[in-house]
């Protein structure tokens, strides 16, 4: 069908959603667009001006992209961006949708979208073959004769174009076995998906591909260390700055386009963890297959590492220090990729340390709410190594009371297993825990066998509570006037803690 | 009293909360006053520390684990096994761990990967078009030899399963529990997990133990017994939370 009416129709529904309040406004406006036309994310985005932003990993891309956003919008330029979190194919073309006029036209200067890591394929190879194309009017379609858009463009009559593509991958850790599979397997697809892209782009123009990586984790970086090796990034450079003045080039060398990859980690000692988690992925060689040497972790599978076998190490960083008023040391990389972002389409940093210093956290995440004159604060927890990062965060706040809210829905993940690979151990005696969710049980029980008590009567630390609105309630309770609340949910759980307070349930 | 507990590959052959099971070993010796030492072989561990182990448990892996895995295990670390429990050495094998230890594995693509032969059983994938089975599951155990007595949890045990390849017992090993609601080893012929000797296979993530503490005291109870060559008793322990935490998993499958 064509783009045009495809976004009439999926804008109509949008709009109707939004009018009778009747949710998943963030996917089913996208979910009909494409079942009226499948490519119709191409058409969408060929409108942004400067780029597309793409931000995956495990955790942190929701509050990373929401940084670029702030980031792009304090040096004054227009954004869409799929802001529910809604990161499949649907929700970025339900994004678009939202941010598109009557007439599909989508004026913005950047898209910036956090996308899925089973969709991150998919989703780059829509964008990447439209990117590609001049906006503006230099190069217009035949009327006739061209039926499907996603062919080929004709050779000659196109002018170069400077629409960057960014991709930014921040991590991959063990998250929902059951449906994401393994992160061995993810990293694959990821690694396929790029070449394919790359491959693509070569053919037909010489368009931007800037990736920001994380240089701590070797899932990540070896996906830019076999970007280098295939591009030796000098003799491409200067091969694509012979092309565009027009001269001959080698063409075993010229691929046509400029790569830029730009590394970010953490270089502070102090920060290492004294004791590896168990939760903990990728510390063997992806090279090779044998044990990474690690001269010190921040946790999970990040840190310093290196292969003292077949000797691939972390890229050396170039993005290593960054300020932000957010605790815990999950964020610093957030927003260090935030930054290498900003720091990679030569943005001024002073504006963009304006936007990070006033950065406010994305919902659920450390996401704080007022109840009388006591505070609830939410730190979405939804696997073994967010859990891990957020407990870590909390119990430096000082707790009194923690609320953990285990969920098994279809966002949650079905298997609850994983709650075992989380170190609740690290939880001191003197914290009381309250328990909740859908399975309650089951975290009662990992809470139980984290303990150093007795296996006695039931003690006075742990309170098991299925409603979360009683559990909030009684969390409430046993704190004082001024102290925090802090509540570790899953992510059906964090919308659920959400509704609760923002619906005064309790209040 | 006290207990070694050999724990294979922790850092390769654990997925999704496999680490529960130790735990749960671990703590209910404590409780009952029984010393325990846990003992992580890992692929540099030599054979040597392996005689001193009393229990031995190995969880699952991903495909690509699994393989930096396979050559240590298959030749030095398995016949050992095999060795151990051939004397009755308890042991837990889950999921991957499960069907290493059989005669082989057969993708739906290429040649048979070789198992450590140790359970009487081989493990097939039936195409990349055969959806894994995922979900929670239910099962009776039906092996007389691990009848547990005094127990409140009976018969029943739950847990999550998560496999691609099915697997097929051979006539030297008996299934350890029926299905009753999931898929078990194959989803054919209802049944689940494998009982050799004193040595558990299954399919159950879970992760097993936790909410089946009574196959817990089991193992404990056998390496005991095959320690100290006595019978042993174990303490009761006041497992109201994982009967709550078994039965609200029975209602949700």
């Amino acid at each position: 069908m064509k783009t045009s009416l495809s976004i009439l129709i999926s804008k109509t529904v949008y709009i109707v959603t939004q009018l009778f309040q009747l949710g998943a406004g963030g996917t089913w406006p996208g979910e009909i667009a494409l079942t009226l036309n499948p490519n119709i994310l191409q058409d969408l985005v060929k409108h942004i001006k400067k780029g597309i932003i793409v931000v995956v990993g495990t955790n942190g891309k929701t509050t990373t992209s929401l940084m670029i956003v702030k980031i792009l919008e304090q040096h004054g330029y227009s954004v869409v961006h799929n802001s529910s979190g809604a990161n499949l194919l649907n929700g970025v073309v339900s994004a678009c949708i939202q941010n598109a006029n009557w007439f599909g036209k989508l004026t913005a200067d950047w898209g910036v979208f956090e996308v899925d890591e089973n969709s991150l394929p998919i989703v780059i190879s829509q964008l990447s073959s439209r990117l590609s194309e001049t906006h503006g009017g230099i190069y217009h379609k035949p009327k006739s004769g061209v039926k499907d858009s996603s062919t080929a463009p004709p050779a000659g009559g196109f002018a170069r174009n400077d629409k960057a593509l960014i991709l930014v991958l921040l991590n991959l850790f063990r998250d929902q076995l059951d449906r994401y599979g393994e992160v061995d397997v993810i990293a694959e697809k990821w690694g396929k998906a790029l070449q394919e892209i790359r491959n693509q782009k070569s053919e037909i123009s010489d368009s931007e591909i800037l990736y920001v990586l994380n240089a701590d984790d070797p899932l990540i970086a070896h996906l830019g260390i076999k970007i280098k090796n295939v591009i030796p990034t000098e003799v491409e450079e200067s091969n694509t700055a012979a092309h565009r003045r027009g001269n001959e080039v080698d063409p075993s060398t010229a691929l046509g386009m400029t790569e830029t990859i730009t590394y970010f980690g953490i270089e502070d000692k102090k920060q290492f963890l004294k004791t590896h988690e168990h939760a903990t992925d990728s510390t063997f060689c992806l090279n090779c297959g044998h044990h990474l040497d690690y001269s010190g972790i921040y946790f999970s599978h990040l840190g310093i590492w290196k292969c003292n076998h077949c000797g691939a190490k972390r890229p050396k960083p170039q993005v290593t220090r960054v300020k932000i008023r957010l605790p815990g040391l999950y964020n610093e990389y957030n927003a260090l990729a935030a930054l290498s972002v900003a720091k990679s389409l030569d943005l001024d940093d002073k504006i963009t340390q304006i936007a990070l210093q006033n950065f406010q956290p994305a919902f659920g995440r450390q996401e704080e709410f007022t109840v009388g004159l006591k505070k609830i604060k939410l730190f979405l927890s939804k696997n073994p190594t967010g859990f891990n990062a957020s407990l870590r965060t909390v119990l430096e706040l000082k707790p009194k009371v923690l609320l953990l809210m285990l969920n098994d829905r279809i966002p949650d993940g079905r298997d609850v297993s994983w709650i075992w690979d989380v170190d609740f151990e690290t939880i001191p005696n003197n914290i009381t825990v309250i328990v909740s969710g859908d399975r309650v049980h089951d975290m009662a029980l990992r809470i139980k066998y984290s303990q150093k008590t007795q296996n006695t009567e039931l003690n006075d630390q742990l309170q098991i509570e299925p409603n979360p609105a009683q559990a909030l309630e009684t969390g409430l309770k046993n704190i004082r006037t001024g102290e925090t609340l802090y509540v570790l949910p899953t992510y059906s759980a964090m919308l659920e803690v959400r509704k609760i307070l923002g619906g005064k349930k309790i209040l | 009293m006290n207990l070694t507990i050999s724990w294979f590959y922790p850092d390769l052959m654990s997925t999704y909360g496999d680490r529960g099971n130790i735990i749960v070993l671990k703590k209910r010796c404590e409780w009952r006053g029984i010393e325990v030492k846990i003992q992580e072989i890992t692929l540099e561990s030599p054979l040597s520390q392996l005689g001193e182990s009393d229990l031995l448990f190995m969880g699952g892996a991903q495909d690509r684990q699994q393989k930096l895995v396979s050559d240590d295990f298959l030749h030095k670390k398995a016949p050992v096994m095999k060795k151990m429990i051939e004397k009755n050495i308890p042991a837990l094998l889950v999921c991957a761990a499960y069907q290493f230890a059989g005669h082989y594995y057969q993708p739906y693509q290429g040649e048979k990967i070789p198992g450590a032969g140790i359970f009487d059983l081989y493990t097939k994938h039936l195409g990349d078009q055969t959806k894994r089975q995922i979900g929670n599951v239910t099962a009776e155990l039906i092996n007389s030899k691990f009848r547990i007595k005094n127990s409140k949890f009976g018969k029943i045990i739950v847990g999550f399963e998560n496999h691609g390849g099915r697997t097929y017992l051979g006539k030297n090993i008996k299934p350890l529990a029926k299905v009753i609601k999931g898929f078990g080893n194959n989803g054919e012929d209802d049944y689940e997990g494998a009982i050799y000797k004193n040595a558990i296979g299954s399919y159950f993530h879970g992760p097993l133990l936790p909410k089946n503490p009574h196959l817990a005291d089991l193992l404990i109870q056998k390496a005991l017994e095959v320690k100290y060559q006595r019978e042993i008793k174990l303490v009761t322990l006041n497992d109201e939370l994982e009967f709550q935490a078994q039965k609200a998993a029975v209602n949700k499958v």
